[in-house]
């Protein structure tokens, strides 16, 4: 029993964390590396409301997230609104009514992740979500690269803010993927670690995306089996291994320059 | 609107923050012209090639003809230091196969590249350590890639030095005659005006005058777009 728990554990923390790493560099290229470690944070009353009316969390998490994506994207377009202080004191509101209504006995796990134990339908479904958000990010790559070097040129040669708004619903689907294993306060910075550490290291766009990609698999299954030798929790664990990698790449980095 | 008529821009009105930046355009565009838009800063030129594309809301009628390709070369572009996008794969933002170009999308910018006097080489860099005239060179090139019917330069030979702004010019001229090209273009350099372009637009928040350069720009109407003190604004003056 308790290595089929490890193998969902694996495979999990395999897709989310490719899914996460690919669409990572858009979001830090957009400057929303805080918004996007914050937007995790939303999910965590959805969970509560979900548990209360005896729902299967993840319904609550996805519909609390999208709507996050959908609020972001809309104050992004209105300068007049300081969008940053808006965030910043919802997410946190989130999850201050998510910790008053979620129970006791289910917090931890809420916040910090748990080594799941789902139904193997459900276990498809998550995979293969994971699986298709990563054909997504690639085969937008290029019309998210565009709206960040120049939403003007991206504007006129047809690439508008419809994908701007795919980006954000996008990476909301795969914050809302991962929060079972790494949970609502960590998952967040799963997407932007992986990112972090390529940057350091990518030549060239493509370079980025894809060295990104594959340093999610990476850290997030590395993370996860770390967290099940040493029975630590696996979100905590995954975050850790990440920020360590980070450091020895800036390491590399001021090595090469 | 007639066969040759690429653009017609009807009563265009823009206001900016509330404030009237432009107002009541009316001017046509012929297939194959080059019109430049002249007039002090603040002027609204800039402004005017905003609405054109869309970029801006605005009241009145801009009217392209169906099908009609625009590039758009804007006044100022930077991409960030840290931003790992080198200079093919920001050609490739155009190109349906980013991740794996077609030897006729590369012959095509190494071409348009070359023409601008830049090296293949040049390729392979990032897009921030380029300098202000590369940067400039590089954006014709970019615009002329997809093969547009129209080009909207905004100052296209800002930060470019001297010696090179004529060449820059004269190919953007070959361009507009060899392919039929139309041309609108922003400029304060009004020997570049009289040499290059066939009509003129005054611009001084409404339309002050317009036509061929030699029949409208008389010295009062000069006077009038720039104030007494001339057109030297710029540090550009008549050769």
């Amino acid at each position: 029993m308790p290595e089929f728990v490890h193998q969902q554990t694996f495979w999990i923390a395999l897709f989310v964390g490719i899914a996460s790493g690919s669409i990572g560099p858009f979001i830090l290229l957009r400057r929303m590396a805080l918004v996007g470690d914050a937007l995790s944070h939303v999910a965590l009353p959805g969970i509560g409301l979900a548990l209360i009316y005896h729902l299967d969390p993840f319904y609550g998490v996805i519909t609390f997230l999208a709507g996050a994506a959908l609020l972001v994207f809309w104050l992004e377009a209105r300068s007049e609104i300081p969008a940053d202080a808006i965030v910043g004191l919802l997410f946190t509101a989130n999850l201050a009514i998510g910790i008053l209504i979620i129970p006791n006995d289910e917090i931890i796990e809420s916040l910090f992740g748990a080594f799941p134990t789902l139904r193997t339908v459900f276990l498809l479904a998550i995979l293969s979500s994971a699986a298709a958000l990563t054909l997504c990010s690639f085969l937008l790559a290029r019309r998210f690269l565009f709206s960040i070097v120049s939403p003007d040129l991206a504007k006129v040669y047809g690439t508008g803010r419809g994908y701007e708004l795919a980006l954000l619903l996008i990476f909301a689907m795969i914050v809302a993927l991962g929060i079972k294993l790494v949970g609502t306060l960590l998952m967040g910075a799963l997407t932007i670690i992986p990112a972090s550490i390529a940057k350091n290291v990518a030549r060239s766009m493509r370079e980025y995306v894809i060295f990104s990609t594959l340093l999610g698999g990476a850290i997030s299954v590395a993370g996860a089996w770390i967290a099940a030798k040493l029975h630590f929790l696996p979100g905590p664990s995954i975050v850790l291994l990440g920020v360590a990698v980070f450091l020895v790449s800036i390491a590399i980095r001021r090595h090469s320059i | 609107m007639n066969e040759s008529t690429i653009l017609t821009v009807e009563n265009l009105s823009v206001a900016l923050d509330g404030l009237p930046t432009l107002s009541n355009l009316s001017f046509s565009v012929q297939q194959g012209e080059a019109l430049a838009v002249i007039g002090p800063n603040g002027a609204g030129k800039t402004v005017l090639f905003r609405a054109l594309l869309g970029l801006i809301p605005f009241d009145g009628v801009v009217r392209w003809r169906t099908g009609a390709r625009i590039g758009y070369v804007p006044q100022r572009f930077t991409v960030e230091r840290s931003t790992p996008v080198t200079v093919l794969e920001f050609f490739l933002l155009n190109s349906p196969h980013f991740w794996r170009p077609r030897e006729s999308d590369m012959r095509q910018i190494e071409e348009e590249i070359s023409r601008m006097g830049l090296d293949a080489r040049i390729l392979r860099k990032r897009m921030g350590e380029l300098s202000g005239g590369q940067t400039q060179r590089l954006l014709i090139a970019w615009a002329l890639v997809p093969q547009p019917d129209v080009l909207l330069l905004d100052e296209p030979t800002a930060g470019v030095d001297a010696s090179f702004e004529e060449n820059v010019y004269s190919l953007i001229h070959r361009i507009q005659t060899e392919r039929n090209k139309t041309v609108l273009l922003i400029s304060h350099d009004l020997s570049v005006v009289y040499k290059y372009a066939q009509n003129v637009l005054c611009l001084n928040q409404s339309i002050v005058c317009q036509g061929p350069p030699l029949n409208v720009l008389s010295k009062d109407a000069l006077a009038r777009i720039y104030g007494e003190s001339g057109y030297y604004a710029h540090g550009d003056h008549p050769r």
